[in-house]
């Protein structure tokens, strides 16, 4: 199971498993952005490299415009899994 | 246990399902548990992006062996193609020049001890593995 959504406060959610087979949903999603924005991970227990490639693509688009995606609230072994990538170095994680 | 998953991305719910099962029949904790979801993920991904010609079905087998965790997975007729070869994955490339390609393999590279390719008459096997230190919940 996984979800996406845009909560009231202009966050974006992710939940569940976030994996080779939903990349198609959340593309639409994090593709649809124009302006920075803040990731909620709490309700993700897992990402792939597969997931890992939607968020890169957004980062790179939006940084040419000048905005972000900041990244809030990931479990203690997605944190590890973007360590590993080096993603903790081209996002703001907190 | 092993299973055998129709080549396709639309197999993953299933492929989960049977990695979901083997973790609970083996109780093991969430650090182990991410770690196989995540290798059994990323070798079925590359075989089935990779390896087109193959049969309808890769087999995806698990097990512990004394203190080790072996994944590993079956790809039939296939040609000999060098999965580990893609373009390593850049981990340390500003965000302009980082690509996604090679990141699955350097994940499960990075996470287990030993990833290996095995190639014989036709069918290329696929096998992770990682010792294990506290395995179970």
């Amino acid at each position: 199971m996984f979800e996406i959504s845009h909560g009231a406060d202009g966050q974006i959610r992710l939940e569940g498993r976030f994996d080779a087979s939903q990349t198609d949903r959340a593309r639409g999603v994090f593709g649809a952005l124009s302006a920075s924005c803040t990731v909620d991970f709490s309700g993700l227990d897992y990402i792939s490299s597969a997931g890992l490639g939607i968020l890169l693509g957004a980062q790179k688009r939006l940084s040419e415009e000048g905005h972000r995606l900041k990244l809030v609230n990931m479990n203690r072994h997605i944190r590890d899994i973007f360590h590993i990538a080096g993603f903790d170095l081209v996002f703001e994680i907190e | 246990m092993e299973q055998a998953f129709p080549r396709e991305l639309g197999a993953l719910d299933a492929v989960f399902d049977f990695v979901e099962r083997f973790i609970a029949s083996e109780r093991l904790g969430e650090a182990t548990a991410f770690a196989v979801k995540l290798a059994v993920e990323e070798l079925f991904t590359n075989l089935v992006r990779h390896n087109t010609g193959g049969r309808d079905h890769i087999e995806v087998g698990l097990e512990l062996v004394d203190d080790r965790l072996v994944v590993r997975l079956d790809d039939f007729d296939v040609e000999p193609v060098e999965i580990d070869q893609q373009t390593p994955a850049g981990t340390d490339l500003p965000l302009d020049r980082r690509a996604i390609g090679g990141l699955g393999i350097h994940l499960v590279k990075s996470i287990f001890d030993a990833l290996t390719y095995e190639y014989h008459e036709g069918t290329l096997r696929v096998t992770a593995t990682k010792h294990l230190e506290d395995t179970h919940v």
